[in-house]
């Protein structure tokens, strides 16, 4: 009984510690989301220009000892630059119903930054400053971790502020009318390219945020995270449905707690077996993830 | 919403000689740039060449990076001395015309390898870090020297680490200069357990999807830690002992839950695991990614083990880059330290021409004396039209070395395998920074 | 020489992974599975020949059928997800496939040592060439058979009613569909096909590099495969040829004399080719480019 007891509270431990992990593949995935809920493209650089914007941060900590705010801060423009810049260089030029070239471009942009990272610090994994990395709360027999609370709650916090740009401003509205015909939205004054790039800058925002708060989370931050993170990304955005934000979340979530279960039963050689298993499931009974689309039409 | 270029129909002839203008034209450029590239590796003077490989690009950048700082600078103490002597008694440099990145992927360093051996004059490849590429490099050679039925190349590598075990042995063209892991972690754990005798217990866990972490951890540092009398107390494990190869699947079973990825970003179940297990002593078999990943979340889980032990790969400013505070502790045998007058020299001017020497560069710096010796006892003519039978002389000559000087101390070689056997010390991070805790050698 | 020849036949090899992708995208489905297809073609050959100690025609027809039987299988789930959706089932069958390799473990003692795929540890010494003594221009020759013949193949094919109802799939589905063609059929066929040409890209590499790991058919070599045809245009299978050759001979090759930049150039010229030439950098307005500087004459139509 005493075992049952202890495997309950360790199962649901596992659980919880996966949930507030998955909340950091949350934010990625509202990243890759927004973007193809708005232009109906896969930006396969997204993940890069986040780790890119955290490095960013990471530079103003180390050069100026900047405190973690503003770490944060840093890291969200950083990457709203890049993420601006790679529309620019691979999306803004190509014919807009040509996705296969932009696919190809983005991934242009994945690998220029990723090297650019590499060259700028050789490759070696960096300390990131963490946000109540001290904090473990302890309560009866489960420990929860403070900065993942920290990170859970910032995401809750910039979806919330996203979903209020998206459906409360003119630029949100401006976002969803090209989103939705393009055409039409040129007809009534809306600058296409102009909200475009605005859109992949808020996205970057919200990556800069979201590559911060997982390198926080690891407490290294290096270029071997590039590739698993824009792969969960994507898995994570099409399991909640490829343009809806409040699907992304709560697929990041799942992901990351169905992510440790996996690992706690099954261990490492079968656990991404089984998150690609999940992931299968999804597409063969649900191809339209958990909420469909909540930006565009099809 | 897919979009490509639609139909297109050129009459067949015509398309026929387009294509065959068009590819006279492709071969004409090729033929230009392979001329450019045999004038950029060629040179005029008299010298020993060779040519060097690692990773400039990836994630593993500063192999290549600090390896290149070492033999060049290696290279130039050497020339500064004089160089080294030829069969007919002249002096001459030897030149490294070049060093290439391969990027740790087997592709590119076998391309590599055959652009050194076909294209340029070097005598001997020196190249690289990554025991991934090594192995595929080492399959191309051929096996066994004077086998006409092989049809391998026939050029010798030096390469810098490439630290899995057993490696050197899939060719005799091959030759390699790291430690020994098996005699480094059984000397360590002997020495551990004279020194630490109130750490009885010890648990761990490596990177699964990394070849060498994985078999280090698994066949050597797991077993020499129960050799000497620690008890392992992850999850159950069957027999140990000359079943180890084949039992590899149930030890690998057993041990699950401590497994991670190398790029893995949430260590916590594997850390609540080893919390539960309680044991005295951790070992953590992982490159410093992943280490440092694992070290912090050990740490945020409130584990403190005694003791913390290494991988070899570790031993170096990556891991202070990436958990300086975390790693405070941690002990790791190594093949190098700046614990000798050499070794001090060779650190000062390796790191004031931008690199950092550890035990991966340090075997880059010491190879090119072993070139030096392997030259002077071979009796090359460095000329280019006696390069098959110079290669072949180096290779012998090579073989036959049974002793040569280390950094930190004489290093043997066995002529069987083309392994070598080299001095180490034990490294741990104190401060914030590695300091030699003990030489075995007294 | 032999460098060259190494070229040579890692652009062979890449050709064919490309020209499997091609397949698939000109019936509209972007793939990334080739690289799982890639991988069991080069695992399954390399099998046959070191641990059961088959002849390398023999093992590369084998791993052919292999593979493609594993894209058939995978051709029917992928009929439910389009465009980008199936992008990432693919990239999913892709891990799951290398996933399976990481695993992978079947150890076999001859003469004294141990050989076959190792798990973790990769697949070392498949010396089938070097240990009959083929000569490095024979290889290269019996590689770019197979490589000339699979071209031949799909270019002949796209002369024929197949081309054209593959792109009639590829462009509108259900426009092609309410002409009679069977879509199913189609797309499951061009899978499969692609299949067994990435099966053969796979066995032919494996026996080139003489040693395997999962590292290799990850999710990058998934995106250099759709790399070649979208580079290359996808008006005929040359296109592909000149991507391959672009980026392995110029990119990857060529441009090594620039030590650590080429790297950075490698994602900036993707980007630039891209934005230059998004149809491909062996579209219309390349060919009519050349048929004017070669001096051709159209005979007959505008383009």
């Amino acid at each position: 009984m005493e075992d049952f007891w202890y495997e309950f509270v360790e199962v649901t431990q596992t659980i919880s510690d996966g949930l507030l992990f998955g909340s950091t593949y949350a934010l990625i995935g509202v990243g890759f989301t927004l973007i193809f809920g708005a232009m109906g493209k896969l930006n396969m650089a997204y993940a890069a220009a986040a780790l890119g914007g955290a490095y960013a941060g990471l530079a103003g900590f180390v050069l100026i000892k900047a405190p973690l705010v503003l770490v944060f801060g840093i890291s969200a423009v950083a990457a709203a630059v890049l993420g601006y810049a790679i529309y620019f260089a691979c999306f803004r030029f190509i014919p807009i119903n040509n996705h296969l070239a932009a696919l190809m471009a983005s991934v242009g942009g994945l690998f220029f930054i990723d090297e650019v990272v590499v060259h700028v610090t050789r490759g070696s994994p960096l300390t990131f400053p963490s946000m109540f990395g001290d904090v473990f709360f302890e309560i009866g027999p489960y420990g929860i971790r403070g900065d993942l609370i920290f990170v859970f709650v910032i995401g809750l916090i910039s979806t919330g502020i996203l979903l209020y740009i998206l459906f409360k401003t003119r630029l949100g509205l401006a976002t969803r009318a090209v989103a939705q015909q393009d055409v039409a939205a040129r007809l009534c004054g809306i600058g296409v390219h102009s909200t475009n790039s605005v859109t992949f800058a808020i996205a970057g925002v919200l990556g800069g945020i979201a590559g911060a708060m997982t390198a926080a989370a690891v407490g290294v931050l290096s270029p071997v995270m590039t590739v698993p993170l824009t792969i969960k990304g994507i898995i994570v955005a099409v399991i909640g449905g490829l343009g809806s934000i409040p699907g992304a979340i709560i697929a990041g979530l799942f992901v990351g707690g169905f992510e440790n279960v996996f690992l706690y039963f099954r261990g490492i050689d079968e656990r991404d077996m089984y998150v690609v298993a999940l992931l299968f499931l999804f597409l063969v009974f649900r191809p339209n993830g958990l909420f469909g689309t909540a930006i565009t039409r099809d | 919403m897919l979009m490509y270029s639609s139909m297109f129909r050129l009459n067949v002839k015509e398309e026929i000689k387009i294509m065959k203008r068009f590819f006279k034209g492709v071969s004409v450029g090729f033929l230009g740039c392979a001329l450019m590239f045999s004038a950029l590796t060629s040179s005029a003077d008299r010298s020993v060449k060779v040519l060097g490989w690692g990773a400039q690009s990836g994630p593993l950048k500063s192999f290549g990076v600090n390896s290149e700082t070492a033999l060049r600078s290696a290279v130039a103490e050497i020339n500064a001395a004089g160089g080294v002597k030829l069969g007919d008694g002249t002096m001459v440099p030897i030149e490294v015309i070049g060093y290439e990145d391969s990027a740790c992927k087997k592709d590119q360093n076998i391309a590599i390898l055959r652009k050194t051996a076909s294209t340029t004059d070097a005598i001997v490849g020196m190249g690289t870090t990554c025991s991934g590429s090594c192995q595929a490099m080492f399959g191309v050679l051929q096996k066994k020297v004077g086998d006409a039925s092989d049809s391998g190349l026939q050029m010798p590598i030096l390469a810098d680490t490439c630290i899995r075990p057993g490696l050197a042995k899939i060719s005799e063209w091959a030759f390699r200069n790291v430690p020994n892991e098996i005699a480094m972690y059984d000397a360590l754990f002997a020495w551990l357990s004279q020194q630490h005798p109130g750490i009885k217990t010890f648990s761990g866990g490596t990177e699964t999807d990394q070849g060498h972490s994985f078999i280090t951890h698994t066949a050597v540092i797991v077993q020499a830690a129960i050799k000497h009398g620690f008890e392992w107390v992850g999850p159950d494990v069957p027999e140990l002992g000359p079943k180890v190869k084949q039992g590899m699947k149930e030890l690998q079973a057993a041990a699950k839950s401590q497994h991670w990825l190398m790029g893995d970003t949430n260590y916590s179940v594997q850390a609540r695991k080893i919390k539960k297990q309680n044991p005295d002593m951790v070992l953590v078999s992982s490159h410093p990614f992943s280490a440092c990943g694992f070290l912090k979340e050990m740490k945020r889980q409130r584990v403190k083990p005694k003791l913390l032990v290494g991988l070899t790969s570790s031993a170096s400013q990556e891991t202070l880059n990436g958990c300086m505070k975390e790693a405070e502790g941690i002990i790791i045998p190594t093949g190098f330290a700046p614990i000798t007058a050499e070794a001090q020299k060779a650190n000062a001017i390796v790191t004031g021409a931008g690199g950092f020497l550890d035990l991966h560069s340090a075997a880059a710096w010491e190879n090119a004396f072993l070139v030096k010796a392997a030259v002077e006892a071979a009796g090359i003519t460095a000329k280019s039209d006696t390069l098959a039978e110079d290669r072949a002389k180096f290779r012998d000559a090579l073989a036959t070395i049974t002793a040569s000087d280390g950094l930190i101390g004489p290093v043997t070689r066995d002529t069987a395998s083309g392994e070598a056997s080299k001095p180490y010390v034990y490294v741990q991070v104190v401060d914030g920074k590695w300091k030699v805790i003990h030489d075995p050698r007294g | 020489m032999d460098y060259y020849l190494n070229l040579i036949n890692t652009i062979g090899i890449h050709t064919l992974l490309g020209l499997s992708a091609y397949l698939l995208i000109l019936t509209g489905q972007v793939s990334m599975a080739q690289a799982g297809f890639f991988g069991i073609g080069a695992y399954t050959a390399a099998i046959l020949t070191v641990i059961f100690e088959w002849s390398i025609l023999s093992a590369i027809g084998a791993a052919m059928l292999v593979s493609g039987g594993v894209a058939f299988l995978v051709g029917f789930p992928a009929l439910r997800v389009r465009g980008l959706m199936l992008v990432v089932a693919t990239i999913a069958f892709s891990e799951f496939a290398r996933m399976f390799f990481y695993n992978l473990k079947w150890r076999v003692v001859r003469d004294g040592a141990e050989i076959g795929p190792d798990g973790t540890m990769g697949f070392a010494e498949i010396r089938y060439f070097n240990d009959n003594g083929w000569l490095n221009w024979e290889v290269t020759i019996f590689l770019w058979v197979f490589v000339a013949v699979v071209m031949a193949l799909i270019w002949w094919s796209d002369k024929t009613r197949i081309g054209a109802v593959l792109r009639a799939v590829g462009e509108d589905e259900l426009a092609a569909d309410s002409t009679g063609i069977n879509v199913t059929v189609v797309k499951i066929a061009a899978m499969t096909a692609g299949g067994v040409v990435a099966g053969l890209a796979g066995s032919l590499y494996a026996h080139q590099v003489t040693d395997l790991d999962h590292h290799t058919f990850t999710v990058l070599l998934a995106t250099f495969a759709i790399a070649y045809p979208i580079l290359g245009g996808l008006s005929n299978v040359f296109g592909t040829l000149i991507a391959v050759l672009f980026i392995q001979g110029l990119l990857v090759e060529g441009l090594r004399f620039l030590g650590d930049w080429r790297m950075l150039l490698f994602g900036a010229l993707i980007i630039l080719a891209m934005n230059i030439k998004p149809l491909g950098l062996f579209d219309n307005q390349t060919i009519r480019i050349l048929r004017n500087a070669l001096g051709v004459k159209r005979r007959s139509g505008s383009v």
